[in-house]
């Protein structure tokens, strides 16, 4: 695989192009979708488009107790870090730009770099509510960083059982090689258990009620976002909207990588073209699950609730799941 | 540390940071100024500020004709619409003499609960939002439109209804429109074992409310809280049981407390939660009893509006009337003057103004999470609530002490008393 | 569970009513004007019952210029005047601050006032020729 630099360079543009479009419009569905099952009509669908626009121009404020610096640049890290990691989200069948740069280890450091960032800028911007915020996202992030490693890391080293000598630890390899079928039974709910708990971490990792507990609007005004506006503003919002079409990528990939082109037996062009929209399909639909319906069914949970359901149960049902996938590998 | 304002601590802890929320705030939908002392994400301090919805509305009301002030307290608070005019009435007709026909006691019973109904599902609503839960804010609101058309049709007004006259009411319930009331009863009805099941029965909500701004026996009878906040502690107290008037005296009201659906009371969020929703299947009943037993008769007792403001100029003495709205007990104070359109005083005492120190062991030791709902949990009215504005020669707020305020509010009552 | 009802809202229509426009448009006045010239129709606002206590409609011959109306009037929405060349007084109302509690209407001795059921009263203008009643 020999990339140009001119090709990587125009690839990387329309990745990151398609991206950002793709997050604003799962966002405008999320909106959509979420008032219509609050009996809402909700707004456009393009919504989104309008709130970045809008943010775009605004006059971007910075507090007089904020750390100037460090307040302007952690909507960039946040922003330039899961954008990233579209470089790494294997889309329908397409191998990923960065595909042999890197594996799932710097996946997940670098998923949890937005969150760090916005940890920084809630301190740097120096106000009460922001870091009430921060200390929040702080102890969200020790909360379910657990079970997310657990859950990718089991499946890596399942598979390097299974395929030995291989880059398991790519997310290609991981995306072509479905675990459901290669394991037994046992790895089957194993695996199930696994999916459940990544199903509970995603809202988390996306700060979605009831998880919204660092941002909180009506307890703490917005909690780290509080001070921001403007373009900085328009940067963690689109940070926000791709983190949640690769938060499901990552998951469609891990757990439902299958494609459509082979069942209908279609090759070529066409074949791509479907794998892609249903992969798109895929991503919705964990989308619909995981946030939108999450989001509407609950209430705002407070933090050490959260911690205790994070660290207890669903920490307990991941290691549950690594322990059967375990017992899987020395049957 | 200053003992002018409103502040409690408890011991052994020290504070680390204080956060202020208010006067404007996404928790509060009307201003109010806390200040927390926290100790991590506990509450270990706190100090409430009011005043900032102060509107001078008890001076307005003394510089108008009566029929001009009647309207007046219907706006002193929007939710309260038939609370504030309610009380007044009553107030106004005990010290001018003035008869209600039977008839417009009932109606005005209607119009009262059915007010306590859309009141109660707004509250609802509102906690809900407070807890995260904007689906639930929806869901309720949705519901509550049912009681504002009724209300609509009732009156011909969705919010401020102008249905109380001193001396009875402006609009009779025709018996075309009955059927129309009991049709939104019986929706409420089979709405009601919904509304428990998604507020009671919620895993989500109880994670949030049990425990959470709890008030004992003791602190509400102690603070003198009133409505369901008192009632939620276990205490039955309720005007319409304890001092019947209008149409309720004709009915045996009982106090709704948690115990009626076998819960031990310790004044939490969730026990408001209950009692709220109680006394909306109380307030059904109590619509079609009215209904059903709707006297004859005439509707108010000096129809003619000349004759009325007659009646009022020429009147002389003081009254009280007293209410129990949707929040709690509201009490009118008015004395009248022989040959003065005008009332002489006029005090306003909103259910509120009793809650607001349960606020205090509500939040102590609770975490910053439950600032919101706690605040809401007393259905606080801030606009019906604020009598007083302190304000110094340079227009800047100030402080007084307790002896201050005591001597102050003594030689306004010498005042308002003449 | 609340997500059976969640799920039923998610494919029945939603409970609010889009008037008078389902999105907000790119330019408010302009839809309105187009409204007005015809060229476009705004979504119903939802019925209201028959009693509604809308705007107040004066009837200037019937009037005797006595005045109650004026006198009981919570907002001071009429103004009471001797127009030149009558006998009687006569009364302006001033519609934006009217509160819609009827009371003038009670108060009328000869039924000159009534209520409407017209309460599409917002206007830029206070004095709009449509918010004042003479």
């Amino acid at each position: 695989m020999s990339v140009t630099i001119a090709q990587a360079v125009w690839q990387g543009l329309v990745i990151l192009f398609g991206g950002t479009l793709l997050g604003m419009f799962y966002k405008g569905l999320d909106r959509k979708l979420a008032a219509q099952m609050q009996g809402r009509i909700g707004p456009p669908l393009r919504q989104p488009f309008f709130d970045v626009v809008k943010l775009m121009v605004k006059e971007n404020v910075v507090p007089d107790h904020a750390v100037g610096w460090l307040y302007n640049l952690m909507p960039l890290v946040s922003l330039a870090s899961v954008a990233t990691l579209l470089f790494y989200l294997p889309l329908g069948g397409y191998t990923p730009l960065l595909g042999g740069y890197g594996d799932l280890i710097l996946i997940l450091y670098l998923l949890a770099v937005p969150s760090l960032a916005m940890v920084v800028g809630g301190f740097a911007a120096g106000s009460p509510f922001a870091t009430v915020g921060a200390q929040r996202e702080m102890v969200m992030m020790m909360a379910y960083e657990f079970p997310l490693a657990i859950t990718f890391l089991s499946i890596a080293w399942r598979l390097s059982a299974i395929l030995p000598g291989q880059p398991v630890f790519s997310l290609t390899v991981l995306a072509a090689n479905p675990l459901w079928g290669l394991v037994g039974p046992i790895g089957f709910i194993g695996l199930l258990l696994l999916f459940f708990a990544l199903l509970i971490v995603t809202p988390a990792e996306l700060a979605k009620i009831p998880f919204d507990i660092p941002e909180a609007e009506t307890e703490i005004a917005g909690g780290i976002l509080a001070e921001y506006s403007g373009r900085n503003l328009a940067m963690f919002y689109l940070g926000d909207a791709i983190k949640m079409v690769v938060m499901s990528s990552l998951m469609v990939a891990l757990f439902f990588p299958y494609g459509l082109a082979n069942v209908f037996n279609v090759a070529g062009v066409w074949g791509g073209v479907i794998d892609v929209a249903f992969f798109l399909v895929k991503v919705f639909a964990v989308i619909f699950v995981a946030v939108i319906a999450v989001r509407v069914g609950f209430a705002r949970l407070k933090i050490g609730q959260v911690t205790r359901m994070f660290w207890l149960p669903v920490t307990g049902v991941a290691l549950l799941g690594m322990l059967l996938l375990t017992l899987d590998r020395f049957v | 540390m200053n003992n002018q304002s409103i502040k409690l601590e408890v011991g052994g802890s020290t504070a680390c940071y204080t956060v202020p929320v208010g006067p404007v705030h996404p928790a509060l939908k009307e201003p109010i100024r806390f200040h927390f002392d926290l100790d991590g994400e506990q509450i270990v301090g706190v100090d409430i500020k009011p005043g900032f919805a102060h509107r001078g509305i008890e001076y307005m009301g003394m510089r108008r004709n009566l029929i001009q002030t009647l309207y007046l307290s219907e706006r002193i608070c929007g939710i309260c619409s038939i609370s504030h005019p309610l009380a007044f009435t009553q107030a106004v007709e005990n010290a001018a003499g003035i008869a209600v026909p039977p008839r417009a006691q009932y109606i005005r019973t209607i119009i009262g609960e059915l007010e306590r109904i859309h009141s109660h599902i707004l509250w609802a609503g509102v906690g809900a939002h407070e807890l995260g839960f904007d689906t639930l804010l929806h869901l309720t609101w949705n519901v509550r439109e049912k009681c504002m058309d009724l209300l609509e049709e009732l009156t011909g007004n969705r919010v401020d209804y102008a249905i109380p006259i001193f001396g009875g009411v402006r609009r009779d319930i025709p018996a075309e429109k009955a059927p129309l009331a009991v049709e939104a009863l019986g929706y409420y009805k089979g709405l009601l074992d919904q509304l428990v099941d998604t507020f009671l029965h919620d895993k989500s909500i109880e994670m949030r409310t049990r425990g959470i701004g709890a008030l004992t026996y003791d602190q509400a009878v102690e603070l003198c809280a009133v409505g369901p906040v008192t009632r939620a502690a276990g205490v039955p107290k309720d005007v319409r049981q304890d001092m019947p008037y209008l149409a309720y005296a004709d009915m045996d009201i009982k106090a709704i407390t948690p115990r009626d659906l076998g819960v031990e009371p310790t004044g939490d969020v969730y026990d408001n939660i209950i009692v709220r929703l109680l006394e909306v299947a109380q307030s059904i009943e109590i619509i079609e009893f009215c209904l059903e037993n709707l006297p004859e008769g005439e509707i108010t007792s000096i129809p003619k509006v000349p004759a009325l403001l007659a009646a009022l100029k020429n009147a002389e003495g003081e009254g009280i009337g007293r209410h129990e709205a949707p929040r709690g007990e509201v009490i009118h104070y008015v004395r009248l003057v022989e040959g003065q359109d005008e009332m002489a005083a006029w005090k306003v005492k909103a259910p509120t103004y009793s809650n607001l120190m349960s606020w205090v062991p509500k939040f102590l030791g609770d975490e910053v999470a439950d600032i919101p709902i706690i605040a809401a949990s007393i259905d606080p009215c801030m606009c019906c609530m604020d009598r007083v504005h302190i304000a110094d020669e340079t227009g800047t707020t100030s402080e007084k002490t307790k002896a201050e305020l005591v001597r102050l509010s003594r030689e306004k009552t010498r005042r308002i008393c003449g | 569970m609340i997500f059976g009802t969640l799920l039923k809202q998610l494919i029945s229509r939603p409970a609010t009513n889009p008037f008078p426009v389902k999105y907000m448009p790119k330019s408010v006045t302009g839809v309105l004007k187009k409204v007005a010239a015809g060229q476009a129709a705004i979504h119903p606002p939802v019925p209201t019952p028959k009693d509604l206590r809308g705007k107040i409609a004066y009837d200037r011959e019937t009037c005797i210029g006595c005045g109650l109306c004026e006198k009981v009037c919570p907002a001071r929405v009429i103004e009471l005047y001797k127009p030149e060349g009558e006998e009687k007084n006569k009364i302006r109302m001033y519609v934006a601050r009217c509160t819609f509690c009827a009371q003038c209407v009670d108060a009328c001795p000869v039924n000159a006032l009534a209520t409407t059921e017209e309460f599409l009263l917002a206007s830029p203008d206070r004095f709009a020729e449509s918010l004042v009643v003479e």
